[in-house]
């Protein structure tokens, strides 16, 4: 089997990120992955059902979430609702896209792009 | 209804991938409120990605089938579909691969089949189907007189009666009227004069075609007279394409006129078709357009005046085309233009009586005519591509055959019938996608061939191009192809018995009967086509032959003519008469010349005039008087083009203007107008006026087809140009030699006469004999290659059955010969037996051909649609072929070595 380069998945798209960062604090099923970067955003980031859907089906398919095979806390379990949460792989590459994305910060701070709009 | 609206737009989405998440989706939808527009963006946005999704699924079935299992549970038919048609594609081009020189026969057949169909329907679709260049043409109509009294519905009108029409009519939104003639226009230059084919039209006229000029502007809609428009074609010959050009003046009639625009290039008006049945050329490509002036001395030159300054009633030169108000169906604007016209028939009995009013579409006005020819074309192209299919048709049911115990072991693995006809029909359409790619090419080259060869006059020609009608066509010409030729061997290899098939070794002795009835259908199917198909093509070609063989009345050999205009410096007739005089007299002089006259209207593809007649001895009210066709003859005009004189004299030089009038008719007019005395000193008047001279009839000649081959001759009068000579003659000189080796020492000559006489449309009349026939030749030609094809086709046909019957009949024929059977015995026995199916098949060929012969009437000259010799002789023809292509696998099978034969087991 081929060697996992995190690299190799880079850069993700920002819906993907999104997810994975949503995913962090624990296992989420699709709705709540919504609301979540909705509420985190304040509102600036709107997900379409169409959107996430394809983009956690790139993710499964890649191994970065996986789904679980109960619900979390069995009283709340819906039928229709599957949880997911972050593999292994799936931390390794949102390292991975963060360290990316702290590179590029860097070097527009030391730029000075960002002077005025931050300290 | 939200809900609902989502449900549809995940449809979408790929199966699979409903079935993962669907459920997920619908329900975060169910949970979170959004106003109507939130609603249709996220419907939009769900509909977008379900179909990117669809794509990127499509995407991995092809590339990466094997390499990434698939996300979403690989369940459900969908992709058992798409799997098992990625399985039957792979297998059927591994076949392909394998029997190459099979493949490329079937594809190039069907390529050809194919090409030559969507090529023709391409002509079909730029000719008759496509919008004429105007805006929303299916509102443009064409308005003409109907003169009741000789049958002619679609008859020019009158400027007056188009006034009237234009002005009363209720059920259009503007109609505007042009000169149903071309007027060759003199331009003077510096370097001399020069002719221009000129359009008289009202001012309005491109508004209502709804057409603006591609540079400058249109005429304005009243009262514009000095202003010309020139078309693009006309602009970038004389003018090499020079925008500046808009502004300029050209010296027309004497007089500047100012350009003012330049049409679109893919702007045509009139067709040929909208142009009436006279006029002064034969020319018909229009190089400017001029406004009609109602008043002033260019409406006195049309003769658009009568002497007491009214707008003239009585002569009708005019056409019109209006647009119909939107909604108005056409049968409402006939009955209201018809009711104008009896209008008129009460308020100007003598000039309105008897005529009505006819309304066309315009698009049946351009190309109506050619529409039966096409139609009949694409039948016949339609039948080749059918006999193309049958035969590959009948490739593959033979291979089927060989490939029965392949077949057999799926079916005993457990392959359904219909997975079996799947897989085989999937094979045939990837043979039928090939050849329609391949097909495309053919076309293109058709296409190109056909409108090189096509006769310049078939209208629009210039106007057929690939678009995606054609292309759809195409597609569709394929699929259904692809059907066609898969679907009988699909048929009756799904019906294999595996277990009999896997145990007996030899081929064909099972389910045979069946296959063999199959084959025999397609034998029938393709000899009865062919019968149709060949019979049409020979009644073409009798009629052709026909219509060559016709006597024109005149000899076409060794003629040379053209047409000129006399400078408008000339105008008394005693100036014309001297020009005349020194021009035959040293056009005669030139070395090579046996005589030369002229005329006001050559022969075929001229066009033609005609006027009402007085006889002396038979006076009728002015509403029943004769038309005959008018005609002037020049110089040695008779002597020239080989008219024969029957009775009497032809005009001498004697006969001018002081001496008394006198007239040549032809022998139909002898026959018509005078059918129990002597026409010879009959006295007639030319017009319907109640006073004038008399002129005396003092010859007869021979009829001359003059609107062409095909046409009977009609009543006919000339007059010499002594006694009123004409300005645009047509001059016909008869040479010793070749007559086109003198067009340059004509010219030459020509200029040293008067450098301001343009010569123009200079041609022989052979040639003019041959254009006269072109379209026929071009439709005969095409057919012909069609029978030809449908003949070759079956013999191919009935060879490979044939061939086929005799391999599987080895065994049969080698017990046969074993048990004493004469070889000549057996060749008479398959002979027979494709004999048989050849009659059978020439039978049901001929019950087709019967009644397709009979839509060809129209098409037909010379002979009647059911021909005995042509339905005699097409049958006995493929009667021949079909045992003649069963004689080659019957000697075959003579020689089939019946020790061998035996031991096949």
């Amino acid at each position: 089997m081929d060697r996992f380069r995190p690299e190799s998945f880079l850069p993700l798209t920002p819906v993907a990120f999104e997810i994975l960062l949503a995913l962090a604090d624990g296992e989420r099923h699709g709705y709540s992955i919504l609301q979540e970067v909705e509420h985190r955003s304040a509102g600036a980031v709107s997900l379409h059902a169409g959107t996430l859907y394809r983009a956690l089906a790139r993710l499964l398919e890649t191994e970065l979430i996986e789904e679980l095979r109960q619900a979390p806390d069995p009283k709340h379990d819906d039928e229709r609702r599957r949880y997911y949460r972050l593999t292994a792989r799936g931390i390794a590459v949102a390292k991975a896209e963060i360290v990316r994305l702290e590179g590029q910060l860097t070097a527009a701070r030391a730029r000075r792009l960002l002077t005025g709009a931050r300290a | 209804m939200k809900r609902a609206l989502f449900a549809l737009a995940l449809l979408a989405y790929p199966r699979a991938f409903r079935r993962r998440f669907g459920a997920e989706m619908s329900d975060d939808f169910r949970r979170r409120p959004l106003g109507a527009v939130d609603t249709v963006r996220t419907v939009v946005t769900l509909a977008k990605n379900g179909l990117a999704e669809r794509g990127v699924a499509i995407g991995r079935w092809a590339w990466f089938s094997n390499a990434t299992p698939h996300l979403y549970e690989p369940t459900g038919r969908h992709h058992m579909f798409f799997d098992t048609l990625r399985a039957d594609v792979r297998h059927a081009l591994r076949l392909a691969v394998k029997t190459p020189v099979f493949t490329a026969l079937t594809v190039l057949a069907l390529a050809l089949g194919i090409g030559a169909t969507t090529a023709i329907f391409a002509v079909i679709n730029g000719v008759l189907l496509r919008a004429l260049p105007y805006h929303d043409d299916a509102r443009l109509v064409n308005v003409w007189s109907h003169n009741t009294i000789e049958n002619r519905p679609r008859n020019p009108i009158s400027p007056a009666n188009f006034l009237d029409f234009q002005r009363m009519n209720t059920t259009l939104d503007g109609l505007e009227g042009y000169f149903a003639i071309v007027t060759p226009t003199n331009l003077q230059t510096e370097s001399g004069t020069e002719v221009a084919a000129t359009l008289f039209v009202t001012s309005n006229l491109f508004n209502v075609l709804g057409r603006p000029a591609a540079l400058g502007r249109t005429f304005a809609a009243a009262g514009e007279t000095q202003a010309v428009l020139l078309s693009d074609g006309y602009w970038r010959r004389r003018f090499g394409g020079d925008p500046g050009v808009v502004g300029r003046t050209l010296t027309l009639y004497g007089t500047p006129f100012q350009v003012i625009g330049v049409m679109p290039r893919d702007f045509v008006f009139p067709y040929p078709g909208m142009l009436g049945p006279s006029g002064f050329t034969r020319v018909t490509a229009i190089d400017m357009w001029l406004p009609i002036s109602f008043s002033g001395p260019t409406a006195t030159a049309n003769r658009m005046l009568t002497s007491s300054g009214e707008i003239v009633r009585t002569a009708h030169w005019w056409g019109a085309i209006g647009r119909v108000k939107t909604g108005v169906p056409l049968p409402q604007v006939d009955a209201d233009l018809k009711k104008i016209a009896a209008q008129l028939e009460q308020t100007y009995p003598a000039t309105n009586k008897g005529w009505s009013a006819t309304v066309v579409r315009s698009i049946d006005q351009s190309v109506g005519a050619i529409r039966p020819a096409l139609m009949i074309l694409l039948a016949g192209i339609a039948f080749v591509l059918i006999m193309a299919s049958v035969n590959v048709a009948n490739l593959l049911l033979a291979r089927s055959v060989a490939r029965e115990k392949e077949l057999a072991t799926r079916v005993a693995l457990g392959a359904g019938r219909s997975r079996i006809a799947r897989q085989l029909l999937t094979e045939s359409l990837l043979l039928s996608a090939a050849a329609g790619s391949a097909g495309l090419l053919v076309m293109w080259w058709t296409l190109n061939a056909l409108i090189a060869f096509a006769p310049a006059d078939l209208p629009r020609i210039n106007e057929v191009t690939i678009d995606w009608r054609v292309l759809l066509t195409a597609s569709l010409t394929t699929i259904l192809t692809g059907l066609l030729v898969g679907v009988l061997p699909a048929m009756s290899s799904a019906t294999v018995n595996p277990q009999a098939t896997l145990q007996d070794a030899s081929r064909g002795s099972v389910g045979g009967g069946r296959r063999r009835r199959a084959r025999a259908a397609l034998v029938i199917a393709e000899v009865a086509l062919a019968v149709a198909i060949t019979t049409g093509a020979v009644l073409m070609l009798r009629s052709f032959v026909s219509v060559t063989n016709v006597n024109p009345g005149f000899d076409t050999s060794g003629v040379l003519t053209w047409q000129m205009n006399l400078p408008p410096r000339l105008t008394s007739t005693a100036d014309r008469l001297a020009f005349y005089q020194d021009f035959f007299a040293r056009m005669g002089a030139l070395p090579g010349v046996v005589s030369v006259g002229g005329t006001t209207r050559v022969p075929l593809g001229s066009t033609s005039v005609s006027t009402q007649l007085q006889r002396e001895s038979h006076p009728l009210p002015a509403a029943e008087l004769p038309e005959v066709q008018f005609r002037r003859a020049m110089h040695d005009y008779f002597q020239a083009m080989g008219i024969p004189i029957r009775r009497g004299r032809g005009f001498e030089l004697t006969d001018v203007s002081t001496a008394p009038p006198v007239a040549v008719i032809n022998q139909t007019m002898a026959s018509t107008l005078f059918p129990n005395e002597d026409p010879i000193g009959q006295r007639i008047r030319i017009g319907s006026a109640p006073t004038g001279t008399w002129t005396t009839i003092v010859g007869v000649i021979g009829d001359v087809r003059h609107g062409g081959l095909e046409d009977e001759p009609q009543p006919e009068m000339y007059i010499t140009y002594l006694q009123g000579p004409p300005v645009s003659p047509f001059i016909v000189m008869r040479t010793a030699g070749e007559p086109a080796l003198l067009a340059e020492s004509v010219r030459a000559e020509m200029r040293r006469i008067d450098k301001n006489v343009p010569l123009y449309d200079m041609r022989t009349l052979s040639a003019l004999r041959s254009d006269a026939i072109s379209t026929r030749r071009f439709i005969l030609l095409i057919v012909g290659a069609f029978g030809l094809l449908a003949l070759g086709l079956a013999a191919i046909g009935v060879y490979g059955v044939m061939s086929l019957i005799v391999s599987e009949r080895t065994r049969e024929v080698g017990v046969r010969l074993a048990l004493g059977a004469k070889p000549s015995q057996l060749l008479g026995m398959i002979v027979r037996q494709a004999a048989t199916l050849g009659a059978i098949g020439v039978a049901i060929g001929v019950l087709v051909a019967l009644p397709m012969a009979l839509l060809l009437q129209g098409q037909l000259y010379g002979i009647h649609s059911i021909d005995p010799a042509t339905f005699l002789s097409v049958p006995a023809v493929l009667l021949l072929i079909s045992a003649l292509a069963a004689l080659v696998p019957a000697r075959k099978a003579m020689r089939i070595d019946p020790i061998a034969a035996l031991r096949l087991d």
